[in-house]
């Protein structure tokens, strides 16, 4: 090729590209701007929720849309912060849903490698059973498991609290799935290495899916933090809520306050908030596995 | 006493039986080279010395010690997996201590012996890495260091060099020869690839089909194959065979069905007209202008030390492995004719061996060592 050539072609082939950049996909700025649109009315009610919390009572019952208080004030959080015992129900959230996902992770842990990996009879059909369980929600069942737990004396506990909330189907699924998936020679290897189960399990299998683990255990971390259905029933004295079932006592003791309300639910929230940013990864890809499981 | 015997032994995966009825045994320090065609229960029958897979019939014994229900971890075995299936979570040296680890030994005696095996197999350099870090050929030694830190009575090969370019493949054969070598310790190493099998091996156990076809010594084997397949496996290329019949008359010797009579030294009992299969190696064929094959050559393949030439004979394929280069061009007819080596017959229908060689040593077998030295 001679130079002549050369440069033609090059500057050919920078006015292509110039083009390409100018070009504007109309399909893709359709879509662009539905997902803005979508964006902005999901984070609305957060934005306000915040916006409310920093504002004095007055300005939020007065009539209309203000985007940004007038006056910031903390009046709000200061007064759920020192009126309620909203760091006794912080406290008994943060046992009560570590609790509980410690014990799932562990328990699912157990059960998704003995079905993965160990033959034993009836194995098929328990997991059948653990599928199907999953296809129950879990409000169906929660007479019985407030029946059962009055029974058994533990109502306003936190092992009241903790007990109903091990079912986790979800979680052994997608233990069983990633242990299904190692390829076998691992095992092998390592039993021929002198490996018993615990030791497979704990040494081998848990360390080749720490960021199943990790992700798995935060959403099951966010789910019982969440919960209010469950700890709503189970829990009848102040000094036992969970923080989203403590917040609902904030109204009934004071009135209708909107701003002392929103205030104790962005407290409550808050620490679930900030998991969220850290943990963005990790919570994609839980949401992405646990739809993925092919009953 | 043989420190590893399999004594009538079965497998069966539910209903299908993919073994039968196989016995055979490897001496203490000896190298034994499991091999035959891929699906033909090699790792199987591994995996059930090793104690991965049940025994569903007979019995195998280690050093004089039936282990049909001994754990894997009971057997003094280590295994080296034709994947490698290093923990990617752990470094080379805790890959390699973690058996040590299992069985709680003290961290120094860990330390020395993991130290020793990365000296002998030269990993002392990458005790740090993750497997991910390590080349196609680093991890197979990284395997063969987690095996060798046991110091255990039987290593097992799982085709341990199939995933290596073909360089490095012919380079680590010769180092686990010279490893075992130093060590003495039983081996039994898997493959598919005969020149592996060959070139390595004390002791060849040649399965098909989940049937032992074969056990003896490389050159055993290869002079003296029970059968067809064996003949046809082992030894490269591939011996020819041709059919033919027992002629009936006074000198010994098989008609070609392709044309030709094929002379044949002495042979006892065969019945004329008896249908047999002659078995030629490629390399015990040569020009000859009075031979008795008429060959036409198809294709020439030239490697440079040999000349391999694709021909056919009275219909059949032959091929010709010649140690010159000659000037062979495709179309040309040659006659051919045994030298150097056995003419093998076989049974046209069961395919097993008829003769043993020495007794068919022919008429052209003169000027062996001529072609031998020259
Ligand atoms: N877990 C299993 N279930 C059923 N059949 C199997 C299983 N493992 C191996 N086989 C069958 O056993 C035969 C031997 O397999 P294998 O030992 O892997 O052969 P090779 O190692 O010689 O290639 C094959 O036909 C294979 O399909
Ligand atoms: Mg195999």
């Amino acid at each position: 090729m001679t130079g002549a050539t050369a440069t033609q072609a090059a500057r050919l082939l920078a006015a292509a590209a110039r083009r390409r950049r100018l070009r504007v996909d109309p399909m893709g700025a359709a879509l662009t701007a539905l997902t803005l649109v979508a964006a902005l009315a999901f984070f609305f009610p957060l934005y306000w929720a915040l916006v409310t919390t920093v504002k004095p009572e007055v300005e939020v019952v007065r009539p209309g849309l203000r985007l940004w208080p007038e006056t910031f004030t903390l009046e709000a959080c200061a007064f759920v912060l020192t009126n309620s015992r909203i760091l006794v129900w912080y406290l008994n959230s943060v046992v009560t849903s570590v609790a509980v996902t410690l014990l799932v992770i562990l328990s699912s842990l157990l059960a998704g490698y003995a079905l993965s990996q160990i033959a034993f009879p009836g194995r098929r059909l328990l997991y059948g059973m653990i599928l199907a369980s999953f296809i129950v929600p879990i409000s169906a069942l929660i007479v019985n498991h407030f029946l059962l737990v009055h029974r058994l004396g533990l109502l306003d506990s936190w092992a009241g609290i903790v007990l109903p909330q091990l079912i986790h189907p979800v979680v052994i699924i997608v233990y069983k799935q990633f242990f299904d998936a190692i390829p076998k020679e691992y095992r092998e290897a390592a039993v021929v290495d002198g490996a018993g189960h615990f030791q497979l399990l704990f040494r081998i299998f848990l360390p080749m899916t720490t960021s199943v683990t990790a992700a798995l255990a935060i959403i099951t971390l966010i789910s019982a933090w969440n919960n209010f259905l469950w700890p709503f029933l189970a829990q009848n004295s102040q000094e036992m809520m969970n923080v989203t079932v403590g917040i609902t006592q904030v109204r009934e003791a004071y009135g209708i306050r909107y701003a002392r309300e929103t205030a104790s639910a962005v407290i409550a929230g808050l620490p679930m908030v900030m998991l969220n940013l850290v943990f963005q990864r990790q919570i994609t890809r839980a949401i992405v596995l646990s739809g993925g499981i092919k009953a | 006493m043989p420190q590893v015997e399999f004594e009538k032994v079965g497998k069966s995966f539910g209903a299908l039986a993919v073994m039968r009825e196989l016995s055979f045994r490897i001496e203490d320090g000896e190298f034994a080279v499991l091999v035959g065609p891929s699906g033909c229960g090699k790792s199987t029958l591994l995996r059930m010395l090793a104690g991965l897979e049940e025994i569903t019939a007979g019995e195998i014994r280690i050093a004089g010690r039936a282990v049909n229900d001994l754990p894997a971890k009971d057997r003094d075995i280590a295994m080296v997996f034709q994947s490698y299936a290093l923990y990617p979570h752990m470094r080379v040296v805790e890959n390699m201590g973690f058996s040590l680890r299992l069985r709680r030994a003290p961290k120094a005696a860990i330390a020395e012996r993991v130290g020793a095996a990365a000296r002998t197999l030269g990993l002392d350099r990458l005790l740090e890495r993750y497997p991910r870090e390590l080349s196609g050929g680093q991890r197979q030694r990284v395997a063969m260091g987690r095996a060798l830190v046991r110091s255990p009575s039987v290593f097992l090969f799982d085709e341990p060099l199939s995933n290596l370019d073909a360089k490095l493949r012919v380079q680590m054969r010769t180092e686990l020869r010279h490893l075992h070598q130093k060590l003495g310790a039983t081996t039994i190493y898997v493959t598919h690839d005969q020149v592996e099998a060959m070139t390595m091996a004390d002791r060849i156990v040649m399965m098909r089909d989940g049937a032992i076809e074969q056990v003896g010594r490389p050159l055993e084997i290869y002079d003296r194959p029970a059968n067809h397949f064996v003949a046809g496996f082992i030894g490269s290329p591939a011996m020819n065979v041709l059919p033919g019949r027992i002629r009936a008359g006074a000198d010994p010797a098989v008609a070609l069905d392709g044309g030709g009579v094929l002379p044949l030294g002495h042979v006892p009992s065969l019945a004329p007209g008896r249908a047999v299969a002659v078995g030629i190696r490629p390399e015990h064929l040569r020009p000859d202008p009075d031979g008795p094959l008429l060959a036409e050559v198809e294709v020439i393949e030239p490697t440079g030390a040999e000349t391999d030439l694709s021909c056919r004979c009275g219909g059949q394929p032959l091929m010709v492995a010649l140690r010159d280069r000659g000037s062979y061009r495709p179309g040309q007819t040659l006659r051919l004719a045994p030298h150097a080596g056995p003419v093998h017959l076989f049974d046209a229908e069961t395919s097993a061996r008829l003769t043993h060689p020495e007794s068919m040593i022919q008429e052209y077998d003169d000027d062996r060592h001529e072609t031998r030295n020259g």
